[in-house]
């Protein structure tokens, strides 16, 4: 790479297209974030459909047939 | 079939040597069977000007003995090479079978496999058998499934199992478009076919594979992918996420594979071409998905990460899961003993090879051991069936929430305090899978007991699996997740000199 092109990527980098690009990047990875939000709340949704609602009885046979049907489907 | 423009130079034991311009798909067969097939140039260097390729390294172990090697252009069956070929030292013939003696292709993962083209009629119609049974599974489920990827392919482009394809791939578009309700429909699936009987391993969020046993004991996984539709675009696990018309899916057509009748997409070209490109008409053993990176982005996000580290770990284990682990009991067991009295209710989680799991048991201890990878602890767990010792291994994935709080939930209501240890498993996650662990620790201690930790804190040198983390981050995480640590140390680790372990014994908000 030649001093040229070289002084130009710092100039690039380090002004308002630099800034930006970072700024792209978190961005990114913010949206990231909150995709991932997407699949815990599917398992929490699941786990209270499964085992909270199963709890309730307090009868402790259901609950723990609950408990093992649940965990061998995980 | 007659010469090709393509010129064969050379070949060695590392790989092939040829000359030619065009990017076209070549097969290479031993004994006039294809093995493997790859692209002239995609897949090989310049080299001197000509063109390198490696053979590739499931194929290598293999190449010792003599065999008539040929590589012949895909398309055209025009030959670049055809001859008596040794490779090694050996005077034997090479045969590209498995233990059994089945033949074996180079699959599009680049794994030996038993590929369709060696499979008889008779072999393939308990696969087709299962796809029908899976399917039908899926729609008592509510789900209308179909074959994707290679399958449909197949099915479409000549009515037939793909020959260097070697699994079964369903597919289906759920009605719902949000990622949480297609998350938590597949959860159900998996629920339905695991009470069906069937052995699921989950993929990711909405993928999972159902094993299918054969008439020849052969087990053959089926993969299930699922997608949906969003704004116009249809995104399908693990490839696709383009624009796309709802029409093009419902209401499901059909189409015919090996003679039978099946469901399919309303316009499956138009799913192949989302799948495959517009060239999905032509043959292409060696194809290679070119998702793009914005497609891989969502995919991730919204559906992948509970299998983190699975592999790896599978991967140790695989070579070692039928000999007990040398070095056991480790000092920390010996400490954990020495400070809990017989018998103790103890949850080893991490367990591993579970050698200590398995010395704590003869010390008259109940002992569960919990394991990302459970059959890494075959061995332990057939000694202590034979010895009579109170010693189970389950299933436990960090990753997931719902095996954490599934398997905390029960500990949970297990009857009295617990002894939990948990040895180098701090320092083999990552700091949100290290929540989770504190989590689960702190539900089996909910009717008290102590909390044992073996963490790598600094020293020594980097290692494969696990990495430090200092001990103040220990303490920071257990005081936020309501453990009070009651005594700490730092000793030096036995089994590799320099290396610091962190020593934490801890209950759940006890002062």
């Amino acid at each position: 790479m030649s001093l040229k092109d070289r002084l130009v990527g710092k100039l690039i980098s380090s002004g308002p297209v630099g800034q930006l690009t970072e700024r792209i990047k978190e961005l990114e990875a913010e949206v990231q974030e909150i995709r991932q939000q997407n699949l815990r709340l599917a398992e929490l949704a699941d786990v209270v459909g499964e085992l909270l609602i199963p709890m309730a009885s307090r009868d402790q046979a259901r609950i723990d047939a609950a408990v093992e049907a649940y965990l061998k489907s995980v | 079939m007659g010469a090709s423009a393509i010129r064969f130079i050379s070949l060695n034991d590392e790989g092939l040597m040829l000359e030619g311009s065009d990017d076209i798909v070549l097969d290479v067969t031993f004994e006039g069977r294809r093995v493997w097939s790859f692209w002239l140039l995609r897949d090989s260097v310049e080299r001197g000007g000509h063109r390198w390729v490696e053979w590739p390294g499931s194929l290598v172990p293999f190449l010792d003995g003599h065999c008539q090697l040929g590589v012949i252009e895909h398309l055209t069956g025009e030959v670049v090479y055809d001859a008596p070929t040794q490779f090694g030292t050996s005077a034997d013939q090479i045969a590209i079978v498995n233990a059994e003696g089945k033949a074996l292709g180079i699959d599009k993962s680049g794994r030996m496999a038993q590929t369709f083209d060696t499979r008889s009629a008779e072999h393939v119609a308990p696969l087709l058998d299962s796809i029908e049974e899976v399917l039908g599974a899926l729609k008592d489920a509510g789900i209308e499934a179909f074959p994707a990827y290679g399958t449909l392919l197949g099915a479409v482009r000549e009515g037939k199992l793909i020959g260097h394809d070697s699994d079964a791939d369903l597919g289906y578009v759920s009605q719902h478009e949000n990622p949480v309700d297609v998350i938590r429909e597949s959860f159900r699936l998996q629920r339905r076919l695991s009470n069906a009987g069937y052995t699921i391993t989950r993929y990711s969020a909405i993928a999972f594979k159902v094993d299918v046993k054969e008439a020849d004991g052969s087990v053959r996984g089926l993969d299930v992918f699922g997608g949906f539709l969003c704004q116009g675009r249809l995104y399908l696990m693990g490839e696709v996420g383009q624009a796309f018309e709802r029409e093009w899916i419902f209401p499901l057509g059909t189409t015919t594979l090996e003679g039978r009748t099946l469901p399919a997409p309303a316009v499956p070209e138009k799913l192949l071409e989302a799948m495959y490109g517009r060239g999905w008409k032509v043959p292409d053993p060696a194809f290679h998905f070119e998702t793009p990176a914005s497609t891989h982005r969502r995919l991730n996000g919204w559906f992948r990460g509970t299998r983190t580290g699975r592999d790896a770990w599978s991967r140790f284990f695989s070579t070692r899961r039928h000999t007990l682990p040398e070095g056991s009991p480790s000092e920390f067991a010996q400490f954990v003993a020495s400070q809990e009295q017989t018998p103790a209710r103890v949850v080893d989680l991490g367990c591993g090879r579970a050698g200590d799991a398995l010395w704590l048991a003869r010390q008259g201890h109940h002992v569960t051991g919990y394991d990302f990878v459970p059959t890494g602890s075959l061995a332990a767990q057939k000694v202590a069936a034979d010895e009579g010792l109170d010693l189970s291994v389950e299933s436990l994935n960090l990753n997931e929430w719902r095996s954490v709080f599934g398997v905390g939930t029960k500990l949970a209501h297990a009857p009295g305090p617990a002894v939990v240890i948990a040895n180098h498993v701090a320092d083999a996650v990552g700091a949100r899978t290290r929540k989770s662990l504190w989590r689960v620790a702190s539900m089996a201690l909910r009717q008290g007991g102590r909390l044992y930790l073996n963490v790598w804190v600094g020293g020594g040198q980097s290692k494969a699996l696990v990495h430090p983390v200092p001990m103040r981050v220990i303490e920071r995480e257990l005081a936020a997740a309501g453990f009070v640590v009651q005594h700490q140390e730092i000793v030096e680790d036995q089994q590799d000199s320099g290396r610091q372990v962190g020593r934490l014994v801890a209950q759940v908000g006890v002062k």
